[in-house]
């Protein structure tokens, strides 16, 4: 269930430019997520696969080039696509939460829409 | 192993890591490489795991670079560690992965996390685990076993009934392939690379069943052990008869041999555990960092050896990945062949390893066999050497020399016996090869063998530094039907089985008197018209004195009765003689027109062995021609006459296979063949009737009475005996009087 809004919140972060992996990792624990690289690089490379991320070398002061990951104009659509399933899940989470009702299980197929919503891509 | 934490020394070794070159502590390296080991499992069935593994890795190499900015002399343990925790651990990412796969249920799969079937509802080839086409690990899949066991099996069906070959191609091309996640299963059959004997099978096994480790190795050994024994023991009890080999014995008996196969198909079927993670599989503990540490801690102490090795497979390593990188750098596109290539290349190498293992085990299996003969014969020498015990006094002279030969024979042939067995069971026990200075040992020690066996042989030598020989005439008196027949004394002492030595017939050892059959007969023309009997002895001695009081002891003689020469079995010395290499000719000298016919028996009897051409004395170059080997003028059995050329056949043959050998075996008359004994004397009887009758008309009848019936030794007779004679009976009525008499002597000779 994270994945989906794990991946969400990667291609925010690479949104707003490109972006070093660790880098991404840094940003994400300020923001109290914890991710660790071990699974970020798979994530990257499959979003990269389905086409929504693209990489460029970068030359480094040490060491080898670096890798650094930049949003595609299709990777951008489907931004804004999950970021509209987003908004559509957490408003729906919240009008559900007010009612009080503790069926937090309910979560589950918002996430099924989502991660099929990546895979279609 | 713990107190191996305490170690202060640590080995520092500089890899090329993703283009960065580390120094980094052996230890240190280990971890990571059972990391990347760990990840590449953990993404194996990841579309473009090269890829993501390859990012990880630089992104780690890149950790290593700020490390070692710090001020860092090298990279440790704690520091891999720390960055490992940094990264996740594969269990951690797995899950990451996993949960997400799982949720994915209903719609496609994603690329990744799709090895979920902890649910076997599907029958499919494992495309991952594979050596031909994943069918075997498919099923074992299916059944949640190991893919081993599976794999086993079918080897077993093709050997047995060869359906299994069939059946596998119809598997593989029925069933659909699939990719398993590798790791589901907690315990894995592998070969322990670290405990082996021969190729870690039986310690795999060990491993796996959880038992101690010399279990199955007694299993696979047992076979062997007790071939081995029990070639021993026959080798002691019947040091001289090597009916079957005792080899061929031990390897194909059938039960040895069914293990031998079982092991050698377990050896091309089990992989080898090569990384920690295999190693942790093998035990069945959980893979994770943590175990995976204890296990490279617990290898620690083998690293030194690998050390050189595993730097080459980095080097190797880190240019593949430099080649992808630059593959990924070209185009991403070319990323899916680069993920389609290793699989067919994996697949076509595991095929490449399988054959390779074959040829591994062949070879393994030739140098077996060759140690294993190498070791009975040590041992049947060694002991043969103590069997022959009786004759060392024969052929050893003084303390110095019994001596050397006992030094010679202990060390040179015990040394390497003891040497083998030890290492042996050194490593059966899984010692490790401790200090050289046992090897050192034993090499002293059989060095020191090989020395004194060398001074023995020159000392030996010495003893046969002069050969003299002594030649004897005797004219024998002169028979009356002007035909000798030349035969063997009977044996007064009848021996089937006892302890007398039988060194190939060449020398018997009696309590009072040694026998040696070195004896040539030779046939050659008289000078005069009489039959002579002229003897050479032969004999070689430290000295002149020695060499001519050998000779003097040597005793040879022979009784005539008429036309028969009884000839004594083999030179008599007397006890406490040595052998000093006493051979003895014989020449019969056959007077022009006269006949001779020797006994088979003497053929058999007399082993002339010349080895005075061998030999290191100086012969006295007076003729030498005696000394040659005679070249066999004449055959046993068969009537000769003396002509102006030489020997010249008469035609007349005795049956060669009922010719009694020496007289040993008489005793062995059944009342069957006494019987139709006393049947053919009466028939006989009745034949030499007729013939008197019939030749009443000829003159010279009395030839035929003169010749010696009282010579009759009895000997085995058969029908085709008699057949034979009534044949030569029937050809006599038409051949002239000369032949007649022949034929009727010979039936004499025969009967006897």
């Amino acid at each position: 269930m994270r994945k989906g809004v794990l991946e969400f919140c990667i291609l925010s972060i690479v949104r707003q430019g490109e972006v070093y992996p660790s880098d991404l990792v840094e940003k994400m624990k300020v923001a109290n997520l914890h991710i660790l690289e071990g699974t970020l690089y798979p994530l990257l490379t499959r979003l990269k696969n389905a086409g929504v991320l693209t990489y460029r070398w970068v030359e480094s002061n040490s060491g080898p080039p670096r890798k650094y990951f930049v949003m595609t104009d299709q990777g951008l659509e489907f931004y804004k696509e999950l970021e509209a399933t987003w908004q559509e899940l957490a408003n729906a989470v919240a009008t559900l939460t007010k009612n009080e009702n503790k069926e937090t299980i309910t979560t589950n197929p918002t996430t099924t829409s989502l991660s099929s919503g990546d895979s279609n891509e | 192993m713990n107190d191996l934490k305490n170690i202060i020394m640590k080995k520092v070794i500089n890899i090329n890591f993703q283009g960065r070159v580390i120094p980094i502590e052996e230890s240190a390296f280990e971890l990571l490489k059972a990391y990347t080991d760990s990840l590449r499992r953990c993404f194996a069935q990841e579309e473009g795991k090269d890829e993501i593994i390859n990012d990880i890795e630089s992104r780690i190499a890149e950790l290593f670079g700020e490390v070692l900015k710090k001020g860092s002399v090298c990279i440790t343990d704690d520091q891999v560690n720390a960055i490992i925790d940094n990264m996740g651990r594969p269990e951690d990412l797995e899950q990451g992965t996993t949960t997400a796969g799982t949720a994915n249920n209903s719609g496609q799969q994603t690329s990744g996390g799709s090895g979920n079937f902890t649910n076997r509802g599907q029958l499919f080839r494992d495309e991952n685990d594979k050596i031909l086409g994943g069918v075997c690990s498919g099923i074992a899949n299916y059944f949640k076993i190991d893919p081993s066991i599976v794999r086993v099996a079918f080897v077993l069906a093709t050997i047995g009934w060869g359906s299994g070959t069939l059946l596998y191609i119809v598997l593989w091309a029925i069933l659909p392939g699939s990719k398993a996640k590798p790791g589901t299963r907690t315990k894995r059959l592998f070969r322990n690379p670290d405990e082996k004997v021969v190729a870690g099978v039986a310690s795999g096994i060990a491993s796996y069943f959880d038992i101690a480790v010399w279990i199955p190795r007694l299993i696979f050994a047992l076979p062997l052990i007790t071939g081995l024994g029990a070639s021993l023991i026959n080798t002691v009890f019947n040091v001289w008869y090597w009916s079957d080999e005792p080899v061929s014995r031990i390897v194909f008996s059938s039960f040895g041999g069914t293990l031998l196969i079982i092991y050698l198909v377990l050896w091309a079927i089990i992989p080898e555990a090569k990384s920690a993670s295999e190693k942790l599989e093998m035990r069945g503990e959980k893979v994770d960092l943590n175990s995976i540490k204890t296990t490279i801690q617990e290898d620690l102490h083998s690293f030194a050896a690998r050390a050189e090795k595993w730097g080459k497979e980095v080097n190797e390593k880190a240019q593949d990945f430099g080649k992808d990188v630059s593959q990924t750098v070209k185009s991403s596109a070319q990323s899916a062949t680069s993920v389609v290539t290793p699989v067919a290349k994996s697949g076509i190498s595991r095929i490449g390893t399988a054959i390779g293992i074959l040829f591994k085990a062949f070879f393994m299996f030739i140098f077996g066999v060759v140690a294993l003969v190498l070791l009975i014969t040590l041992v049947a020498i060694l002991f043969a050497g103590a069997a022959v015990f009786p004759l060392k006094n024969f052929l050893l002279e003084g303390f110095d020399q019994q001596f050397l030969g006992w030094v010679f024979l202990l060390l040179f042939f015990g040394t390497p016996i003891i040497a083998l067995v030890t290492s042996l069971i050194r490593r059966m026990m899984g010692v490790k090869p401790g200090n050289k200075y046992i090897g050192y040992t034993f090499a002293g020690m059989w060095v020191l063998g090989l020395i004194s066996g060398l001074l023995l042989v020159s000392s030996i030598k010495k003893d046969f530094s002069v050969r003299v020989r002594e030649k004897q005439e005797n004219t024998l008196t002169q028979p009356s039907s002007g035909k000798i027949f030349v035969k063997l004394k009977e044996a007064n002492i009848v021996r089937h089985f006892g302890p007398g030595i039988n060194m190939t017939g060449l020398v018997r050892l009696f309590k009072d008197s040694i026998q040696i059959s070195n004896i040539d007969l030779r046939i050659e023309k008289s000078p005069d018209s009489l039959y002579h009997l002229n003897s050479t002895r032969i004999s070689s001695g430290k000295d002149d004195q020695k060499a001519g009081a050998n000779l003097s002891a040597m005793q040879f003689g022979f009784q005539q009765q008429d036309s028969v020469l009884i000839l004594d079995r083999g030179i008599i010395l007397p006890p406490g003689s040595k052998f000093r290499n006493q051979q003895m000719i014989l020449t019969l000298q056959v007077p022009l027109g006269q006949k001779v016919m020797i006994d088979r028996a003497v053929k058999n009897k007399f082993f002339y062995l010349n080895l005075s051409n061998i030999n290191f004395a100086e012969v006295d170059e007076v003729d030498d021609w005696e000394l040659e080997e005679s070249n066999e003028s004449w055959r046993s059995g068969v009537e000769y006459v003396m002509t102006e050329s030489g020997l010249k056949k008469t035609g007349v043959t005795v049956e060669e296979k009922n010719w009694d050998d020496n007289g040993e075996n008489n005793e062995y008359n059944s009342p069957d063949s006494r019987k139709s004994r006393r049947q053919l004397e009466r028939e006989l009887e009745r034949k030499n009737r007729e013939l008197e009758e019939l030749k009443k008309g000829k003159d010279n009848l009395e030839e035929t009475k003169k010749v010696n019936i009282e010579s009759f030794n009895n000997s085995k007779r058969t029908t085709s005996f008699f057949a034979r004679m009534t044949a030569a009976w029937n050809q006599s009525v038409q051949i002239p009087r000369d032949k007649v008499t022949t034929a009727a002597m010979l039936f004499y000779h025969k009967m006897m």
